[in-house]
């Protein structure tokens, strides 16, 4: 995505021709390989009452340009999964990461977002978090790549636990200001 | 450095969105019946050759404008910083597409609200929202000829002039596709060519230029011997006027380029999502440069018709004008694999004959009394104008009213007054006009002196 849409590239000028933010909205879940978006957690058996499950990492392609005429004033994230747990039972938390490009891995940063959830067995259950004011989200996105990554924690307290997370909605809106 | 040239492009592109720009009316008397122009009031002798000959009547013979707005305009003007929040690029355009000559009574609100874009892998839209007011409904047409200034002198019926020309035109044309995205905010999608097109002319030339203009055709009336004017005493005259000019070019640039982007299968899928797309062909001569200069030849020619007080002419300006010049022709292709432009010359020292586009006005007018009706059409290169007004006397008071179509093809309206102290006039004029990027209506107030 060298080029991206060039069209991108105009926006920014339209954003100097006023007193005016852009507001961007980036579907990042559909840039994601759908694959990723689902993931089978266990069984997680007895004696591991805490278990960790890396969902995903993966490398995005951003808007490039954008950056070098605005400058972020403000970045927000919005989340939401879907667990249908079919055995077990416990609580846990989603956590999404945001790094840099040339990161190795996204896990070594802190966790933008940590969405908590409760499973319990044969039910699905549904969980979203609305993110504001995210510094380290605002740098990301305003740059042409950026690595993501999911990482799910359980705390079991019913074994053994099983099911399936999907991800369903992973959306960051950056307002950026001109800067000419 | 990088950020005064992002505010050059940004007022340029704003500039350009503008579309057509259309020249103020200073003269207070003639923007308070419409703009119209009669051979008394407006421009006597540029749009007309003819008025020349006519006799000077009592409705005036010249007006020297009050530039009020630069009062107003050093109060209060838009922010050239663009660190300050109030910067706001369609302002700084205006300025320029509306010169702070007059007071600005009202004015369309200023461009403003947030861009909204949202973008998915298979998806992208943007929402210009305010900014969609700026994006015209067809292409963006600018340009006109502009005769500026010059020096020149009269002898009896005979003057000759020496001025400068210039002739600009430009058109961008957004295909259907783009105008839809960026007007109406309908989603960019995959396997679609998102274009434009551009046609733009420049050419500059100095005009020596050699006059005539006379009385053809005379049938005195009864009160002909109290005045010599034919608009108000009744006789029956027709006068003529012809000027051949001889056009130096200085300098001539054309450009028609094509130019696109095309999506592919995914909007944002890896590798090279959109294929780009553009070829451009100029054309070129300059004094001193590629080609040199050129030489042509053109015309101004004139007739006006008084009859029973009424008046009715027709100006030729440029008519028949062309420039000759050794061109340089270039073809500039971008390659969208090596991500560079190629540049051909296509052609070196090319014959090729320039046109400089014929402004014609019509006009009709009747003097009832000391009371005016008049109204024109001037057809220029790119647009069509109309006014009509009327001017009535009443001792040394002048009530005026007009209605116009302007460049963008609205209706204004005008009115306004005036008072003579002998020899000289104040007059007062207020008309709406659409000279703005947003080619909204808004009003001004005039005010300049006339010569009687």
């Amino acid at each position: 995505m060298r080029r991206l849409i060039p069209i991108a590239l105009f926006l920014p000028l339209l954003v100097g021709c006023g007193n005016r933010n852009l507001i961007l909205t980036v579907d990042i879940l559909s840039f994601m390989d759908p694959s990723t978006r689902v993931v089978n957690y266990g069984p997680i058996p007895s004696g591991f009452p805490v278990d960790t499950v890396e969902v995903f990492s993966d490398s995005l392609n951003l808007l490039q340009g954008v950056g070098d005429v605005t400058r972020v004033a403000s970045a927000s994230l919005d989340i939401a999964a879907s667990f249908d747990n079919t055995t077990g039972a416990g609580t846990g938390d989603v956590l999404i990461y945001f790094a840099a490009a040339d990161s190795a891995t996204p896990f070594t940063t802190t966790a933008i977002a940590d969405v908590p959830f409760q499973l319990l067995a044969g039910q699905v259950t549904n969980v979203s978090t609305h993110i504001d004011a995210s510094p380290a989200l605002a740098e990301v996105l305003t740059h042409d790549r950026a690595k993501v990554g999911l990482r799910l924690i359980f705390n079991g307290t019913s074994f053994p636990i099983q099911g399936t997370e999907t991800l369903t909605k992973l959306t960051a809106t950056v307002v950026m200001k001109k800067d000419l | 450095m990088m950020k005064a040239g992002s505010v050059a492009i940004a007022v340029a592109l704003c500039a350009t969105l503008a579309g057509t720009a259309a020249g103020q009316t200073l003269d207070a008397r003639r923007l308070g019946m419409g703009g119209v122009l009669t051979s008394d009031v407006g421009d006597h002798t540029g749009s007309n050759i003819a008025f020349r000959a006519v006799p000077k009547g009592t409705g005036g013979s010249g007006s020297i404008p009050l530039p009020l707005g630069l009062i107003q305009y050093l109060s209060d003007h838009p922010s050239f910083d663009s660190k300050d929040s109030t910067f706001n690029v369609y302002e700084i355009a205006n300025v320029f597409l509306n010169p702070p000559l007059t007071i600005q009574l009202s004015k369309p609100s200023e461009v403003s609200g947030d861009i909204s874009v949202y973008v998915a892998q298979d998806s992208l839209m943007v929402d210009l929202a305010d900014v969609k007011r700026v994006i015209p409904e067809h292409s963006f047409k600018q340009g006109g000829v502009y005769h500026i200034g010059g020096i020149g002198k009269s002898f009896g019926r005979m003057f000759i002039q020496v001025s400068p020309l210039i002739h600009l035109r430009n058109e961008l044309t957004l295909s259907d596709k783009l105008r839809d995205a960026l007007k109406d905010a309908v989603p960019f999608t995959s396997n679609t060519r998102y274009g434009l097109t551009d046609e733009g002319r420049a050419q500059a030339a100095v005009s020596f230029q050699a006059g005539y203009a006379f009385r053809a055709l005379h049938k005195a009336s009864a009160s002909e011997s109290n005045s010599n004017d034919p608009r108000r005493n009744g006789s029956t005259a027709l006068y003529l006027g012809g000027a051949p000019k001889y056009l130096l070019g200085i300098a001539y640039g054309d450009v028609h380029s094509i130019a696109g982007v095309t999506t592919g299968d995914t909007l944002f899928a890896s590798g090279n999502p959109v294929t780009i797309d553009m070829d451009t062909q100029t054309r070129n001569a300059l004094a001193g440069g590629d080609g040199g200069t050129g030489t042509g030849f053109g015309s101004d020619v004139g007739a006006v018709l008084y009859f029973q007080n009424f008046e009715l002419g027709v100006g030729l300006n440029d008519f028949g004008s062309q420039i000759k010049w050794n061109t340089t022709v270039r073809r500039h292709v971008y390659d969208d694999v090596t991500n560079s432009f190629t540049t051909t010359v296509i052609a070196r020292d090319e014959k090729f004959t320039s046109r400089i586009p014929v402004t014609t006005t019509v006009n009709v007018a009747k003097r009832i009394g000391r009371t005016t009706l008049a109204a024109d059409v001037v057809k220029g290169d790119l647009r069509t104008s109309m006014h009509a007004g009327a001017e009535f006397w009443f001792g040394m008071i002048a009530l005026r009213s007009g209605i116009y179509r302007d460049q963008n093809k609205m209706m204004q309206f005008a009115g306004g007054g005036g008072y003579r102290f002998g020899k000289l006039g104040l007059d007062l004029a207020i008309a709406t006009n659409s000279r703005n990027i947003e080619r909204e209506r808004g009003a001004e107030l005039s005010a300049s002196l006339s010569l009687y």
